[in-house]
């Protein structure tokens, strides 16, 4: 089993996921893993003032589907690169400022494929992948929208939905 | 029966939704259980309207005109919003 994909609400540990990849093959010659944190403060809501500093941060997601999903997106990637070992973690629940909310990490001959890789997964995670977040600052409880951004930083890797 | 599950912002404003809806074999759609929701629950109704909003039925995306069968689930998706 050289694919990970979990949806937890406990934190993970980077040096142990690193490990994980490492120690699939004696072949792989890159890794490269992202690891995203809650921020303390939230510009992309018109609702929240970003200077307000950010209480906390829900993460819903739809289960089931989003771990259909990842699979999928998973799949994706290895069509494109040659992968020797692929994780995504997603944490939900209620995390903190400064805590680790996801982590992707792939394992490969070469850097490029795994710094690409890796930037795919991400994009694709953002925009596909059925999480959402709310966020409480200065009491007041908001669900974040979708940033545009996101969904450009997507559509550059071309069509990826079948319908 | 078909179970109902609203994700995100639409799970706040369909609050008072009953998630279990009777319908007519085949009949149902996506499309007329959002103007079914519209006659009691204006502001839900106008979000789903919304263009980035999608559905799923047993946990694959579908089209609005999607038949609806006794036992599906039907999800309304806001725009998704993880990483």
């Amino acid at each position: 089993m050289t694919d990970l994909v979990c949806i937890q609400t406990d934190d993970f540990d980077l040096a142990g996921e690193y490990r994980r990849l490492r120690d699939i093959s004696s072949r792989v010659g890159a890794i490269v893993t992202f690891c995203g944190l809650v921020r303390d403060f939230e510009s992309s809501s018109s609702e929240i003032d970003p200077d307000a500093p950010i209480n906390n941060l829900t993460l819903q997601h739809y289960p089931g589907m989003t771990e259909a999903l990842l699979a999928n997106i998973v799949e994706q990637a290895k069509i494109r690169w040659p992968l020797y070992g692929v994780t995504v973690i997603h944490r939900i629940g209620t995390l903190a400022p400064t805590d680790q909310i996801v982590f992707v990490g792939v394992a490969t001959e070469h850097r490029k494929q795994a710094f690409d890789a890796a930037q795919f997964l991400m994009d694709y995670l953002k925009t596909q992948a059925t999480f959402w977040k709310k966020v409480t600052a200065e009491g007041k409880e908001q669900w974040l929208d979708a940033k545009g951004s996101d969904n450009d930083a997507a559509a550059e890797w071309g069509e990826s939905r079948d319908d | 029966m078909i179970d109902l599950l609203f994700f995100g912002r639409l799970g706040d404003l369909a609050d008072e939704v009953d998630r279990s809806v009777a319908c007519i074999e085949g009949r149902a759609t996506p499309l007329a259980i959002r103007e079914w929701l519209a006659v009691d629950h204006q502001d839900l109704a106008n979000e789903l309207s919304e263009p980035q909003v999608l559905v799923s039925v047993n946990k694959m995306i579908v089209k609005w005109n999607q038949p609806l069968f006794d036992g599906d689930e039907l999800a309304f998706l806001p725009p998704v919003t993880g990483g």
